[in-house]
Formats: C-alpha cells, sequence, structure tokens
C-alpha cells in the first residue's frame, strides 16, 4: 500500500497547507461563498496532513460530533444486538487484513472497527449493519480516532450515500441502473458490450460503489476519490466508474479480450493500471465533470 | 496426444452464511492453497477451474463466490442465473449456519431452474471439519437423511485449511450435472425422436397445460 503523498515540491505543499488552514478558520464563509474554489483545491488533493480534517469539515461530521456530545460513549456502552454483533465479529480480521492497524488479531484497529461498527448498529437499529460498511469504517479509522470516524461513517451512511447499506440494497441496485444508462452516452461501445453479454450492473459495481473504491484503486488514487467524494458526493464515484469502464471495455482492441462474461468479469476485477493511477484518474474525472 | 473432444463449460455457484469458509474452498480448489487473510467478500467473485475429466472430455468450472450475509440474498437473482450446479457450505463449529442451509435451498429452488424446470444439482459442504468439533456431522445416517429430504445430490466433510474432500465432492457435483445434461438433451431437444412413445421425462410446459 503506498501511503506517501506523490511528488510535489516542498514549498508547493506547505502553500496547500497553509491555505487549508486558512480556510478552516472560515469555513462556512468559504463553503457559502467561494465553494468553487473548495471544489478545486480538493481536485486537487488535500495535504495528507490536514486530510482527517477537512473529511470531518467537508461531511460536517465535525458538527454533529460537537451536537452531540458523549453520545458515542454512550452508544459504546449499550449492549447492542447479539445478532450484529456476532457478524461484525466475523468480519473484524478480514478487512485491510495485510494493513499493520488491522492485521493483529484484537489489535487496537480491529477493536476501533468493532466499536464504530457496533456504535452504529446501535444509532440506526432499523439499518443495522452491512458488510460493506466494514472497509469504509476501516478507512475512516486509518486517518482519525473512533469518534470521530464514528460520526463521519454517520454522515457517509445518512447523507451522502443513503439505502446504501439498508437491509433491501435498493439503493445500490437503483444506482446500478442509473450508472448503466450514463454508461451508455459515456460509453456506447461499453454499454453494448455489457449488454449483450447480460452483466448486469451489480455484478461489477457493488464493491465499488459500496466500498467507494477502497478495495479496488491504489491506495494514493483511493485517497485522492475520497477527497473528491466528501466535497461533490456520490456523483464523484459515478465518474470514476464511468473512466474505469471506458478505459477497460471502451474500445473494439479492448473488447477483443473479452469474448465470454467471465472474460469480462476478469477484465472488470483486474483494472487497466494506468486508468487507476491517480493523476491520470483524477484528470479524467474533472473531464467529465467539466461538461454539462 | 489427442486433443480432447469435449469441452463443457459450467457456473457454478457457492453460497452459504456469511464467514462459513466459502472463498477458502474456493482458493483451495483453484489455486491451491489457505490463506487465513482472505477479505470478506462483497457482492460477488468469480474463479475459474478447468478439470481433465477423462481424456477426452474437459470440464471448465466458473466459480461464483457470493458474498454471504442476508442482505445480499436481494440480489441473488442476478446471480444465480444460468448456473448449472451449486454447493451449499455451512461452518460445522456453527450449529447456526447449518440451520441457515435449508434457507439457502429454498432461495436457490426458487429462482433457479434448469432449462426443464428441474431443480439445479446441489452438493452441501459440511466445512471446517478440521477443527474437530464436528457434533453436527457425527451422524452420518442423519445426514444422509436431510440431504434426501431436501434434495441434495450428497454431502462432504471438507476443509479448506487442511484440503480435505474439496476434489472429491466437485467431481461428485460434475458428475451428476454431466448426468444430467444428458438428461436435458433428451427433454428438450425435439429432433430427437425416441422410441419410447411414453417416455416418464416428458414435461409439459406452461403452453400445453394439462387439464
Amino acid at each position: 500500500m503506498e501511503l506517501t503523498e506523490h511528488s510535489i515540491p516542498v514549498d508547493v505543499a506547505r502553500q496547500r497547507e497553509l491555505k487549508w488552514l486558512e480556510m478552516f478558520s472560515n469555513w462556512d464563509k468559504w463553503l457559502s461563498r467561494r465553494f468553487q474554489k473548495v471544489k478545486l483545491r480538493c481536485r486537487k488533493g488535500i495535504p495528507s496532513s490536514l486530510r482527517a480534517k477537512a473529511w470531518q469539515y467537508l461531511s460536517n461530521s465535525k458538527e454533529l460530533l460537537e451536537q452531540n456530545p458523549g453520545k458515542f460513549e454512550e452508544l459504546e456502552r449499550a449492549p447492542g444486538d447479539p445478532k450484529w454483533l456476532d457478524v461484525i465479529e466475523k468480519d473484524l480480521h478480514r478487512q485491510f487484513p495485510f494493513h499493520e492497524m488491522f492485521a493483529a488479531r484484537g489489535g487496537h484497529g480491529q477493536q476501533d472497527l468493532y466499536r464504530i461498527l457496533k456504535a452504529y448498529t446501535i444509532y440506526r437499529p432499523d439499518e443495522g449493519y452491512c458488510q460493506a460498511q466494514a472497509p469504509v469504517a476501516a478507512v475512516l479509522l486509518m486517518h482519525m480516532p473512533a469518534e470521530q470516524a464514528f460520526w463521519c461513517l454517520v454522515q457517509i451512511c445518512d447523507k451522502y450515500l443513503p439505502g446504501y447499506y439498508s437491509a433491501g440494497l435498493e439503493a445500490i441496485q437503483l444506482d446500478g441502473e442509473i450508472f448503466f444508462a450514463l454508461l451508455r452516452r459515456a460509453s456506447p461501445l461499453a454499454h453494448r458490450h455489457l449488454r449483450r453479454q447480460r452483466i448486469d450492473p451489480v455484478l461489477y459495481m457493488t464493491e465499488w460503489f459500496m466500498c467507494i473504491f477502497a478495495r479496488t484503486l491504489p491506495w494514493a488514487s483511493v485517497l485522492r476519490v475520497w477527497d473528491m467524494f466528501f466535497c461533490e458526493g456520490v456523483k464523484i464515484i459515478f465518474r470514476v466508474a464511468l473512466v474505469l469502464l471506458r478505459h477497460t471495455l471502451g474500445t473494439v482492441e479492448k473488447l477483443r479480450s473479452c469474448q465470454g462474461m467471465y472474460e469480462t468479469m476478469e477484465q472488470l476485477r483486474n483494472l487497466p493500471q494506468q486508468c487507476m493511477q491517480e493523476d491520470f484518474l483524477v484528470h479524467e474525472v474533472g473531464l467529465g465533470l467539466s461538461t454539462p | 496426444m489427442q486433443a480432447p473432444h469435449k469441452e463443457h463449460l459450467y457456473k457454478l455457484l457457492v453460497i452459504g452464511d456469511l464467514g462459513v469458509g466459502k472463498t477458502s474452498i474456493i482458493k483451495r480448489y483453484v489455486h491451491q492453497n489457505f490463506s487465513s487473510h482472505y477479505r470478506a467478500t462483497i457482492g460477488v467473485d468469480f474463479a475459474l477451474k478447468v478439470l481433465h475429466w477423462d481424456p477426452e472430455t474437459v470440464v471448465r468450472l466458473q466459480l461464483w463466490d457470493i458474498a454471504g450475509q442476508e442482505r445480499f440474498g436481494n440480489m441473488t437473482r442476478v446471480y444465480y442465473r444460468e448456473a448449472m450446479g451449486a454447493f451449499i457450505v455451512f461452518d460445522v463449529t456453527r450449529p447456526a449456519t447449518f440451520e441457515a442451509v435449508a434457507k439457502w435451498k429454498n432461495d436457490l429452488d426458487s429462482k433457479l431452474t434448469l432449462p426443464n424446470g428441474k431443480p439445479v444439482s446441489v452438493v452441501l459442504l459440511a466445512n471446517k471439519c478440521d477443527q474437530g468439533k464436528d457434533v453436527l456431522v457425527n451422524n452420518g445416517l442423519k445426514m444422509d437423511q436431510f440431504c434426501k429430504e431436501h434434495g441434495f445430490v450428497g454431502w462432504f466433510e471438507t476443509s479448506a485449511k487442511e484440503n480435505i474432500n474439496i476434489d472429491e465432492a466437485s467431481r461428485c457435483l460434475v458428475k451428476h450435472i454431466l448426468a444430467n445434461e444428458c438428461d436435458l438433451i433428451e427433454t428438450i431437444e425435439p429432433d430427437i425422436v425416441k422410441p419410447h412413445l411414453t417416455s416418464p421425462k416428458v414435461v409439459s410446459c406452461s403452453g400445453c397445460a394439462k387439464s
């Protein structure tokens, strides 16, 4: 996993940090009056030293935490439904198993993961726990303490991706259909190919969308996508997925190696490295967003 | 060496409750290894296994590894489509996962049938048998009875970790699929003229309901 920031000169990095610090000090003003600038700065990538703070500002989870002092501890103390706790426990060692934070059974990463996933099932008993929440929660925990990560997770589940993790999984299936309709315009060739091979969107986009690409892209790209996602919302997920499909199945040449459904699925599970590279991907996503 | 005459491609499902070892079984079968570091499956995953069935026959198995959490059951209709067989897996150390077996079987049979209307062949796998807590399957006769009642073509005690019985279970399933396919060709191929005019295998279609 590549965790270092890609090479930008030190003075540029320092400049960016100062700009972000300035934004934090006048956050409401920036958000209401100069949102375009905020957006642009998220697209350029949030400095890693300020990323956790920026995600909490952008998602408004900071405010939620401040409005609910002690709530997280209260949720932690509640016993919880054994049905969910059982499932959560089974998943703890199956998130980023090679990341040092989550590798050790019962280590602090797995403990924190348990705390926030459990807290969510008590906070939203009607939603309970969905397996796709664990990787999302794990990414948050790599950046911030459990309480902050919890409120950030709440915002993702309630505001950014409502219904994605709910019992019926209707929202993700609906977004799969919407995605497929958008693909028709973005890449008619890929669209026709998938339709002919009867490859339903849920066969390839479920993990991408539900985990916000956390298990799909190289790490540097995951962070850049999450920076944009926290600022602009779910449309970033759609845009990224469209870029990936266009560069995997978008030309006659590429389709030549996808004779059958299985070959196509293999391609979609082993996406070309080049289109996942952070600068290329962010650039392509930006192109898509600038058109009406 | 002579090239094989026949090639078959079958889609097989691997289903069962969460954490019973579906992914581990597939990795063992396809890649001959085991790790305790697999990620939870979200949605569906795939793998391909090529079997040299006999000197004339090659069988390609497309294994579909389906997420075990109940809520992903809302997508199973899409996952099941055109499958020819399935493994239903439970964990011998967790009785609740065995209780879910009948539920998985019903879900499968209600959403998937062969072109002749019959249910697909399903083999039951009692996984993690290396852990020595298999109180459930101690009674082989009871398991045989269970399989008969619920329409499984067979059951195996397996261990992905110790590589026990996975090849055997797969051969059993493939054998039944191959046998089924012979039946299928006979029942849905209208150009085959058979001397048995009153074959019991004739299936009625919805267009010619027997009144």
